[in-house]
């Protein structure tokens, strides 16, 4: 695997342009926040040094409590929401037929747009007084049916998961896609003079074969739903009330519009923890050369 | 070697960073002054008055009123600020006058008299703490008033509401006919502040709030307080609000155009919404179909039925890392409510919080509207100055937040004030 | 030959449906943009009406193609920086020793794992300490920095496989590394060079947290921000907003029917986040 003899190495000043840059704005921001947290900071006057003041709210604040739990919940609905289709969907359009080259070129076109680009698109096809949806049910003199999708507490959440999920399941089908035709026909075949129908097929041999892109997949979903941001601060800015308020708007919230630069950056330190915990997770389980060989059937 | 060429490259880059950026920002003579202020009908008066002023060229940006809050922050936080910001005075301006970003006007408005005296005084106080002065208005006074589609009411056979029982059985009616009772941009939460306002003074008087401001121990726990939200949970009830309200953004152009349409029947609004109502919706206006009302009166509550609540007005400050503030300030006196200002803010139908100008508004353009408002800002024995920029933006968000979740339902009047009543 | 006999119905129908999902908004957008605003409301939603591109005029009329000089700004330095220093970084980590090469290699890795919307609030302050607020370079480098990690990944990957007898083959000729740098290590990774550069342009072109928070005048304006500023500009204009939204999409949308290969290939890159 690694390159034979080096028995006289390049230059490591050669790695120092990247890893200045990538420190200065990835690094030394990582010490920085911690230093922050546990200063007083309005982003106006210069830090005080507040003690435990931040962590000691972390403790206690309900609000971001909830926003904690939001973005646990968000998180396994996105899983159980994005995978099966993801799947799916990806196993369908890795057939050779024409027709599901087609359905494919189609089903990627979400992943051209922005986050901004889908999460205006949608706010405005779900407009309550001039949206599509509000649109349809006048014409239809359908008054009665609920226009208020985003406004409603109880729906709103379920409404970013579907967003968020138009969004991101195109990238997990096409892992799918290239995980399924890695696997050899041959297989199949062998299977079909036995007798296995599709649906036997697909649980016998697709599955298990998929595992470890099932794998990378979801600990990508799981990973990424915990630092979901841009959808979910156009659409809704967190609301109504708390219903959207996951834990990276939590934290913008109140540093940027409370000018809680402190405490924003204790719920940061937080974030990064919980994401690198759970990255470290996915280098564990899937390992290195696997999101190689993953990346080069892409 | 190896270093060297690394070296170079990096300084390649360097000067092409520094080239592209340089690019951006052109060099001129005169003084060029940076003006923030945020998206509303009055925007064309203001950028005619950086437009027509000769001693500095003055670039108005202008920005959308939920975001600008924050903008404004971070900017005079970051020391890049504007020259010159529009604000809304009171507790969020103290803020940056506690941390000293802003300049202190009152030296240049006592070498002048005749510019501070243009001014009524009790506008010029939102902008000043201590004795000293920060602010310059640069819009009309603006009272919140009941707006309502005559069209509407005329087909429904109704007639505006005077007291609370009569705005109920109005509501009733409105929702019989399918037509939604009270518009309201719930998603931006400050309209939400409005209806609180008025039912708080009218339930309790004045003082529930001035306790509030005052610092007095569970001054939020007043019953009058838990009164007012109660009946406001009673309107969400009865479907006062319709059922997207919640996700009904105010941005100038929606609500008025939901009023203009009769899409909805009433409003609580700033009287700035009768700029936005011709502007986007200008065959309302044209065929007399936008009707004003004061807010109903509660019988039996603490307040006069005659107060009001609203923004005395909103101020252009100068920021104290200005690189020219002379220049900035003497923009101010200059070109802000100049007799040219004044009439381009009488034309969108502002009163100008200016002296001497009773007999203009009756010749202006709206001067039917704009005359009402005059009388009803001249009647009322109190002015109270939005609760939002009042406290600090901390209890602020609090108490939008909770006003939010109030309207939601999902928390009592007691939870209400009982988080509230942990604010500072 | 069998396998196109017995035709997936249930596979097809379930397909259709989601292309409904998937394709629904999109054209809703496309031909909502095409309207005027008067009459909009009215018009039936689905069916197009007599296209017009007077909201295309009207998003252009507000600054777009200023913006869009920004977003190509900002995408054209971030891929160059990224290109030149992740294939220097990876180049010396592959070809170097010592603690520096793989120590760094270790770094990048651990950087992976760094959500940048986590690390929002410590750059905003870096940035500013840098006087760099409100600034395209603002954009550019910490965007760049959080592109590097996954592209060193990919590029030393790539080098790990070119056989070693090329660069020794090279080296007694008489090159140096520096040479053997860019006369053979970048005409070999070409591939994954435009995986890698695909890659950093969408990262540069579609990010929204950073021109939020690190930028706020019209001057440095880059497309998705503008996009979230139009939306209260036009207020209830919805098919302005929506031109504008169909006008940013575009230049990908070229890309994709240019290279659909390559632009999936440059998607899939940034998978660890």
């Amino acid at each position: 695997m690694r390159a034979g003899s080096k028995r006289k190495g390049a230059s490591p000043l050669l790695a120092l342009p990247a890893l200045g840059l990538f420190a200065i704005f990835a690094l030394v921001p990582m010490i920085v926040v911690v230093v922050l947290s546990f200063t007083y900071y309005n982003g106006i006057s210069s830090p005080t040094f507040a003690g435990f003041a931040n962590w000691s709210r972390f403790l206690h604040d309900s609000t971001t409590h909830h926003a904690i739990w939001l973005s646990l919940e968000i998180m396994v609905l996105s899983w159980l929401f994005q995978t099966p289709l993801a799947l799916l969907l990806g196993v369908f359009v890795s057939g050779r037929q024409r027709y599901r080259a087609v359905l494919a070129a189609a089903y990627f076109v979400p992943l051209l747009f922005s986050a901004a680009a889908i999460a205006i698109t949608w706010r405005n096809l779900l407009d309550p007084n001039f949206g599509l949806l509000a649109n349809l049910t006048h014409r239809l003199h359908m008054s009665w049916f609920p226009t208020s999708w985003l406004g409603n507490p109880g729906l709103a959440l379920y409404m970013m998961v579907f967003i968020i999920s138009w969004q991101f399941i195109p990238f997990h089908m096409l892992l799918y896609q290239a995980g399924a035709r890695q696997i050899p026909r041959s297989i199949y075949e062998a299977a079909e003079i036995d007798g296995a129908g599709r649906v036997g097929q697909f649980l016998h041999i697709t599955l298990p074969l998929l595992r470890n892109t099932i794998v990378t997949s979801s600990v990508l979903i799981l990973v990424g739903s915990l630092t979901y941001f841009d959808l979910v601060f156009i659409v809704t800015g967190g609301g109504p009330g708390f219903a959207t308020r996951i834990l990276p708007l939590d934290m913008y919230i109140n540093g940027f519009e409370r000018s809680d630069m402190g405490y924003a950056s204790a719920i940061s330190v937080v974030l990064v923890t919980a994401a690198l915990g759970l990255s470290l997770l996915l280098i564990r389980v899937t390992g290195f050369g696997r999101f190689r060989s993953t990346h080069e059937g892409a | 070697m190896t270093r060297h060429t690394v070296m170079r490259l990096a300084i390649v880059m360097a000067i092409a960073l520094a080239a592209l950026t340089a690019a951006a920002t052109a060099a001129s003579k005169k003084p060029t002054l940076l003006l923030w202020t945020i998206q509303r009908t009055e925007n064309s008066v203001e950028t005619k008055a950086a437009k027509t002023y000769k001693p500095a060229s003055v670039k108005v940006q202008i920005f959308a009123n939920d975001p600008y809050k924050q903008k404004i922050k971070v900017a005079l936080g970051s020391g890049k600020p504007p020259d010159m910001f529009m604000n809304w005075g009171g507790g969020g301006l103290k803020q940056y006058v506690d941390a000293r970003k802003v300049l202190d006007l009152t030296p240049f408005l006592n070498a002048d008299k005749a510019w501070k005296n243009r001014f009524f005084n009790n506008v010029l106080q939102t902008a000043a703490f201590k004795g000293k002065y920060y602010g310059i208005p640069n819009v009309g006074m603006q009272p919140v008033l009941l707006f309502y589609n005559k069209a509407v009411f005329r087909q429904n056979n109704l007639t505006p509401p005077k007291t609370w029982d009569e705005l109920l059985s109005v509501v009733k009616a409105l929702k019989t006919a399918g037509v939604t009772p009270f518009i309201l941009g719930g998603q931006s939460k400050w309209p939400d502040l409005m209806w609180e306002e008025y039912l708080v003074d009218r339930v309790a008087g004045p003082q529930a709030f001035n306790a509030v401001v005052a610092g007095k121990k569970n001054a939020w726990m007043d019953k009058g307080i838990i009164k007012a939200n109660t009946m406001l949970q009673q309107l969400v009830d009865a479907g006062a609000f319709g059922n997207n309200f919640s996700s009904t953004t105010y941005d100038g152009t929606v609500t008025a155009t939901l009023l203009g349409t009769g899409k909805g029947a009433m409003e609580l609004m700033g009287n700035w919404e009768y700029g936005a109502v011709l502007q986007n919706s200008p065959d309302t206006i044209k065929n007399h179909d936008l009707g004003w009302m004061p807010f109903p009166a509660i019988p039996g509550g603490k307040g006069n039925s005659k107060n009001i609540a609203g923004n005395t007005s909103n101020f252009y400050s100068v920021a104290a890392k200005s690189k020219h503030p002379a220049a900035a300030v003497q923009f101010l006196k200059k070109q802000v409510m100049s007799p040219a200002y004044v009439k381009g803010l009488i034309a969108l139908g502002n009163i100008p919080p200016v002296k001497g100008i009773a007999k203009q508004l009756s010749t202006g353009a709206n001067a039917d509207f704009t005359t009402w408002c005059y009388k009803l800002v001249q009647s009322a024995p109190n002015y109270q100055h939005s609760w939002d920029q009042v406290l600090s933006p901390d209890a602020a968000n609090t108490l939008l937040t909770n006003l939010d979740r109030l309207l939601l339902k999902q928390i009592t009047p007691q939870q209400f004030s009982a988080n509230m009543n942990k604010t500072k | 030959m069998r396998r196109l006999l017995h035709l997936n119905i249930p596979g097809a129908l379930a397909g259709l449906v989601w292309l409904v999902i998937v394709a629904l908004p999109v054209y809703w957008m496309v031909i909502t943009s095409l309207r005027k605003q008067a009459g909009y409301l009215t018009a039936d939603p689905i069916v197009p009406g007599r296209p017009t591109t007077a909201q295309y005029h009207r998003v252009i009329a507000v600054g777009f193609l200023s913006y869009l000089r920004n977003s190509a700004i900002v995408t054209f330095a971030v891929v160059s920086i990224v290109l030149v220093f992740a294939l220097m970084a990876s180049y010396a980590i592959v070809r170097g020793r010592g603690w520096i090469a793989s120590g760094s290699f270790r770094l990048f890795l651990l950087g992976l794992a760094i959500p940048l919307q986590a690390a929002i609030i410590p750059i905003f302050f870096v940035v500013n300490k840098l006087h760099l607020y409100d600034t395209l370079p603002a954009l550019i480098f910490p965007t760049a920095a959080f592109s590097i990690p996954i592209s060193v990944l990919i590029l030393v990957n790539f080098l790990r496989d070119v056989p070693t007898e090329l660069f020794e083959a090279m080296k007694i000729d008489g090159a140096s590394e520096w040479q053997m740098l860019w006369r053979l290590a970048a005409p070999l990774s070409r591939p994954a060079l435009l995986t890698v550069g695909i890659f950093a342009a969408l990262q540069a072109w579609n990010g929204f947290l950073f021109p939020l928070v690190l930028t706020q005048s019209s001057g440095t304006r880059v497309l998705p921000f503008a996009l979230y500023d139009f939306q209260t500009q036009f207020g209830i204009n919805v098919p302005a907003v929506l031109a504008a939204v169909v006008l940013t999409t575009l230049p990908v949308f070229a890309l994709y029917l240019i290279g659909r290969r390559q632009l999936l290939g440059g998607l899939t890159a940034g998978f660890s986040r």
